[in-house]
């Protein structure tokens, strides 16, 4: 049911999770962060079964910190995403396998780019421009493919990740009313405003039995 | 055969009551090179003297202190190839801590877990001390500056400001004589005090020694060459200004 | 061994680990930090060394008792990249879940952090099917002067373990000299819980304290599940109660206000939730611990809330 979605742009990444923690048919929390900040300049987006999530992403952040503080320099992106793989590989052939799924994305300073990597539950790991976990992905990676140009500028990346957003909210059953959003980039990792879901009002419906040609009336305001 | 009896399994006690594979080990670090840990009120300064690099030796590999974790730093002396396991161990501590509890560690924690380790070596067959003591230094949660002091046999006791290594008693006792709170009220005069303490011992000039301060939420900082040279030179000029007077009454 | 099978000593076992094996430093690694190593491993199950207790075990191979659908995974999954069917996560109180053990969990708990602290209230119902076990069963339980677990689910489960959480977080302040934060006793229990996690365990609990952060509320479940925040309800009746609840929960309550609100979300709940009843109890965290506040019959609500209806407000 949750939805993570990572863009993959020349000189930055964009990662957006919903902020929905349900159990059963009770939402928990609304402002679950699903975001795990492994590095100064890596952060990973995480979702899938409950405690595994939380468990997995800080047992990864520790380690990548120990490394830094046994070497004195952090690991790239792709490395961080490498080794979160093979740390999900080693466990899946374990007797207690976790069961989460992963959206990696950084900025490596010493490369100078920006990577974003999708990795499954079944430790698969892809190095894409852009990708999504969960139903959120059945509607908006064609829209991703639609509009997708790596060279966009900020603002209009970020109006690509809000298009796909409030596909979503518009055509999924469930309903994610809020998205956090991040950004990676060279300077490291910055919150960027929240993304509202759908916004009800701006659907509209004809009035009953009124003509097909009669103009929408709006619903929800008073 | 004699005492050697007692020396060969390190958990015998002598019959007098000594541990003498511990004590041995004790020995190793009065060999080490000279540090010295000062805690300021704002900060924690810690200060190693630095053997001479052989001409083609890689300058950046020789390093006698160094971060368990971002707030924590430690110096040691003694066997320093036993020292890396140690600040391994330490370095899997600090971040096992901070999964299991959300929390950085204490530097008293920290402390005692390296203490506990030592004193484990102490106590069981096949195994031998670790050959170093360490002082370590750092901030607490709160923003309390903190340092401790670690020795071979496993004891740890927290300190305003010491010394271990080759020649301490000395440094030790001119830290007692010089240590006051006012001594130690801004970081420079915190500076001042380790790097003067240590020439006390320490062939005199920047390249001999290593220093390194904590300041409250910051990074560790290591003072590079010059502005050591600069402290080495203030305090030197201090010196001698004193025995000019010291002539002078005479 | 006799030893061995009879007490659990073994020579794995970190405390009575064989000489010969202790030489090798990765060895040492691998047993005094093994939680970091294998995160997995932060407690051993009571009867992990004894192999007859062992066998008498639930099989953990397949821990949530159900026929694997694919050779590897739980769930059906497209291969390669595009999106993966995430797990319901309802799965494992689902019908088709085929769970060998089901438990009745009827119960309202319920807390909420506001201006003046955390306030956590609670039934006292105990039920087990169609039969009320008991009506005052204390929900709530007191870990030290500054924490409090409450319980849902398994009652056997929810008290023996936060017993265990007591006694850790008193160890905690022995050693540290310090009270243990409700970061770190959350994350505790939801560590015990995570290690658990299929082999049974049935607990929602909320954890609910004052530290030198402030005050604190963290939820913990047996899915090994941990979220901090401010508002939760837990049980049977916790749609009942966040019926109420979120309807008149607001920052700026006072004190009177929001013990009220609470006590009254749980007397709404067991009116309603034929699995809580009983008694309403009432804490309020404040700075420096926690205090009890009410420990009332619900029937001496019934007059009250049925004549004084609440103000409706909408933001």
């Amino acid at each position: 049911m949750e939805c993570l979605i990572g863009i993959r742009f020349n000189d930055y990444v964009l990662l957006a999770a919903d902020t929905v923690d349900a159990r059963s048919i009770v939402v928990m929390n609304h402002d679950e962060e699903k975001f795990c900040k492994v590095s100064d300049q890596v952060m990973m987006a995480v979702c899938g079964e409950a405690g595994h999530t939380d468990n997995f992403s800080e047992y990864i952040q520790k380690n990548v910190k120990l490394y830094k503080m046994r070497y004195t320099y952090e690991l790239s992106p792709q490395a961080t995403a490498h080794f979160t793989r093979r740390t999900m590989a080693e466990y899946l052939r374990s007797s207690t396998p976790y069961n989460c799924n992963l959206i990696v994305g950084g900025y490596d300073n010493v490369g100078n780019k920006a990577e974003l990597f999708f990795i499954d539950y079944l430790a698969s790991i892809s190095e894409l421009p852009y990708c999504a976990h969960g139903y959120g992905g059945y509607f908006v990676l064609s829209t991703m493919d639609a509009h997708y140009k790596p060279d966009l500028p900020l603002e209009e990346g970020i109006k690509l990740l809000k298009l796909c957003i409030q596909e979503i909210g518009k055509r999924f059953l469930v309903n994610l009313p809020l998205y956090k959003v991040k950004l990676i980039n060279k300077d490291g990792i910055q919150d960027l405003p929240t993304i509202q879901g759908a916004d009800l009002v701006k659907y509209q419906v004809r009035p009953i039995g009124g003509d097909a040609s009669a103009a929408p009336m709006e619903i929800g305001r008073a | 055969m004699g005492t050697s009896r007692y020396d060969r399994a390190i958990t015998v006690f002598s019959p007098d009551g000594h541990l003498f594979q511990v004590e041995y080990a004790q020995e190793a670090v009065k060999k080490g090179s000279t540090a010295v840990g000062v805690r300021g009120l704002e900060c924690v300064v810690l200060g190693v003297e630095k053997k001479s690099v052989a001409k083609l030796q890689e300058e950046r590999t020789v390093r006698k202190i160094c971060l368990l974790d971002d707030h924590v730093v430690m110096a040691f002396a003694g066997l320093t190839a036993d020292a890396r396991i140690l600040i391994d161990r330490a370095r899997i501590e600090c971040q096992s801590h901070r999964l299991n509890v959300e929390d950085p560690v204490t530097l008293e924690y920290i402390t005692r877990h390296i203490a506990e380790l030592k004193q484990r070596y102490t106590q069981s067959n096949g195994r031998r001390p670790f050959g170093i003591s360490c002082l370590i230094g750092g901030f607490d949660l709160d923003g309390t500056p903190r340092l401790y002091q670690t020795e071979p046999s496993g004891t740890y006791h927290e300190w305003k400001a010491n010394a271990t290594g080759r020649n301490a008693k000395t440094v030790r006792e001119f830290l007692e004589k010089y240590y006051t709170t006012e001594e130690v009220n801004t970081e420079q005069k915190t500076i001042k005090l380790a790097i003067r303490a240590l020439l006390e011992v320490v062939q005199s000039g920047g390249k001999n020694l290593e220093i390194a301060i904590m300041r409250k939420g910051q990074v560790m900082q290591m003072l590079d060459v010059d502005t050591i040279d600069k402290y080495v030179k203030e305090v030197e000029k201090e010196k001698e200004e004193e025995a000019e007077k010291k002539k002078q009454k005479k | 061994m006799a030893l061995d099978s009879l007490c659990g000593f073994s020579t794995s076992q970190p405390a009575f680990k064989g000489f010969s094996s202790m030489c090798t430093l990765q060895n040492d690694l691998d047993v005094f930090t093994g939680n970091f190593k294998n995160n997995l491993q932060l407690m051993n199950p009571p009867a992990a060394h004894i192999p007859e207790l062992e066998a008498m075990k639930v099989d953990y191979k397949d821990p949530l008792h159900r026929e694997r659908k694919t050779p590897y995974g739980f769930y059906k999954t497209p291969l390669g990249y595009g999106p993966v069917e995430v797990p319901d996560v309802g799965a494992v109180t689902a019908p088709d879940s085929g769970l060998k053990i089901k438990m009745a969990h009827g119960t309202t708990t319920l807390g909420f952090k506001f201006k003046g602290g955390v306030i956590i209230a609670v039934d006292s119902r105990a039920t087990g099917g169609m039969f009320i076990g008991s009506q005052e069963v204390k929900k709530v339980i007191e870990i030290n002067d500054c924490l409090l677990g409450t319980m849902a689910g398994g009652a056997a489960d929810c008290t023996y373990w936060e017993r265990f959480l007591s006694k850790q977080c008193r160890l905690y302040e022995l050693r540290n000299r310090e009270k243990i934060s409700v970061a770190a006793a959350s994350k505790l229990l939801a560590n015990i819980c995570f290690h658990y996690k299929g082999y049974g365990l049935s607990m929602g609990t909320m954890i609910a304290g004052w530290d030198k952060r402030g005050p604190g509320l963290y939820y913990v479940d047996d899915d090994g599940r941990r979220a901090p925040g401010n508002l939760f309800s837990v049980g049977s009746g916790s749609t009942y109660a966040l019926g109420v609840l979120d309807g008149s929960y607001k920052w700026d309550l006072t004190d009177e206000e929001a013990q009220e609100l609470g006590r009254r979300a749980i007397f709404h709940a067991t009116h309603r939730d034929a699995a809580s009843g009983g008694v309403v109890r009432v804490y309020h965290v404040k700075e420096g611990g926690w205090e009890k506040i009410s420990e009332v019959d619900n029937d001496k609500y019934w007059e009250k809330y049925s004549g004084d209806k609440m103000p409706i407000v909408i933001n």
